[in-house]
């Protein structure tokens, strides 16, 4: 079942199926906002998340005919908005995944500065591309690391490693340390 | 097990199925409260994380999403007709050219020189477009709205290219074939413009 509902979705996936505009438009209407905010979570950019948007409907509306309706609409639409950010990270040569030092504190605070003030809206932003795009894709959108090697054509050791350093940097920017 | 967790193994109990060693990291959480905290704040992050804003775009691209599929289907025509246009033309231009040989063998007139020139332009041009590859790159609105004008009155010019084919008169035919295929090239051109100034914008 489809977390984000659209009143008749029969009916307008069988409108947009048959390239019926206003249909189109609703579907455009009804996942707008989830897509943009996947894409851009994703994406470093806005610019580059509104790209991503376009992208995505555009895919929508020609391939809405190998839509199979019994698995989720908003399942399907999601990874292809995921598969094209990811494509768009790709594409623009996101930045080495060990650029950030882990250790290394925002640019003009010392280290204890930083967790102080990151907040965790900050600090996600800050993690490098590829970090954020796994952890955003499986503590938030639920993806499985099988599913996100899939995407991003790596390995699942890989998703793996890169979740646990985002949450390494993440841990530490928000100052959650524990004393173990 | 006595090491406490590392992140990595906390983060692994979370996931469904067993995998190698969590039974004993499982045992290991289950008798030390410091790593019951550091997966409590795992949980505690992801919540928040889950919790944050939604994003929402500061543009409507339902226009630029319609803009681009017309566009499409737009120069998917323009191409088809494009191909049919120039086959029709070099079939008509050759019946010509045979007519012309007959009556003034080895000759070509500076007209015709002129239509070649603008013909090797014109293919060069559509060369540029297609390397840009423009159906795979998304345009804002205004942008889309430019290529979808420029790419139908290419359209429209290839079918007043076919239509000169047809004229009786050699010189008014010559001549008016030289006038349309110079606006095409001039289209093109303007078109090139459109694709290669935006992706030099975005810095592709």
């Amino acid at each position: 079942m489809d977390l984000i509902p659209v009143a008749n979705a029969e009916a307008v996936v069988a409108g947009a199926r048959a390239g019926d505009p206003a249909a189109l438009e609703a579907l455009y209407r009804a996942f707008e906002a989830p897509v943009y905010n996947l894409a851009r979570r994703i994406c470093r950019t806005a610019e580059d998340a509104e790209d991503v948007l376009q992208e995505t409907f555009f895919e929508v509306c020609r391939s809405i005919g190998h839509f199979r309706q019994e698995g989720s609409l908003w399942g399907w639409i999601r990874t292809i908005a995921a598969s094209k950010a990811l494509m768009r990270l790709r594409r623009n040569r996101y930045r080495d995944t060990d650029e950030l030092a882990e250790d290394a504190p925002a640019p003009g605070l010392r280290r204890d500065e930083t967790a102080l003030r990151m907040d965790l809206e900050a600090a996600l932003e800050r993690l490098p591309e590829v970090s954020r795009a796994v952890v955003w894709l499986h503590d938030v959108e639920g993806y499985t690391h099988e599913e996100i090697a899939l995407m991003m054509g790596r390995t699942t050791s890989f998703s793996k490693s890169q979740l646990a350093r985002a949450h390494t940097r993440l841990r530490r920017w928000l100052g959650e340390e524990v004393a173990r | 097990m006595t090491a406490h967790l590392t992140l990595e193994q906390l983060l692994a109990l979370r996931e469904p199925g067993a995998e190698p060693g969590a039974a004993a990291a499982r045992e290991h959480l289950d008798a030390c409260p410091g790593c019951q905290a550091e997966l409590d704040a795992v949980h505690q992050r992801v919540a928040r994380l889950r919790a944050l804003p939604a994003l929402r775009p500061a543009r409507d691209a339902w226009p630029a999403v319609t803009a681009r599929i017309r566009r499409e289907r737009r120069g998917r025509r323009v191409r088809l007709l494009g191909a049919a246009g120039l086959a029709l033309a070099a079939s008509l231009a050759l019946v010509v050219t045979i007519r012309h040989d007959v009556a003034h063998p080895a000759s070509l007139s500076a007209t015709e020189q002129a239509i070649d020139t603008q013909k090797q332009h014109s293919a060069a041009l559509e060369a540029t477009i297609r390397q840009y590859d423009p159906d795979a790159r998304p345009l804002d609105g205004r942008t889309a709205r430019i290529a979808e004008e420029l790419e139908d009155r290419i359209a429209g010019l290839d079918r007043e290219l076919e239509a000169a084919e047809l004229l009786q008169a050699q010189t008014d035919r010559e001549a008016r074939r030289l006038q349309l295929w110079r606006e095409r090239v001039g289209l093109l051109d303007a078109l090139v413009d459109v694709h290669v100034t935006r992706a030099s914008n975005v810095g592709l």
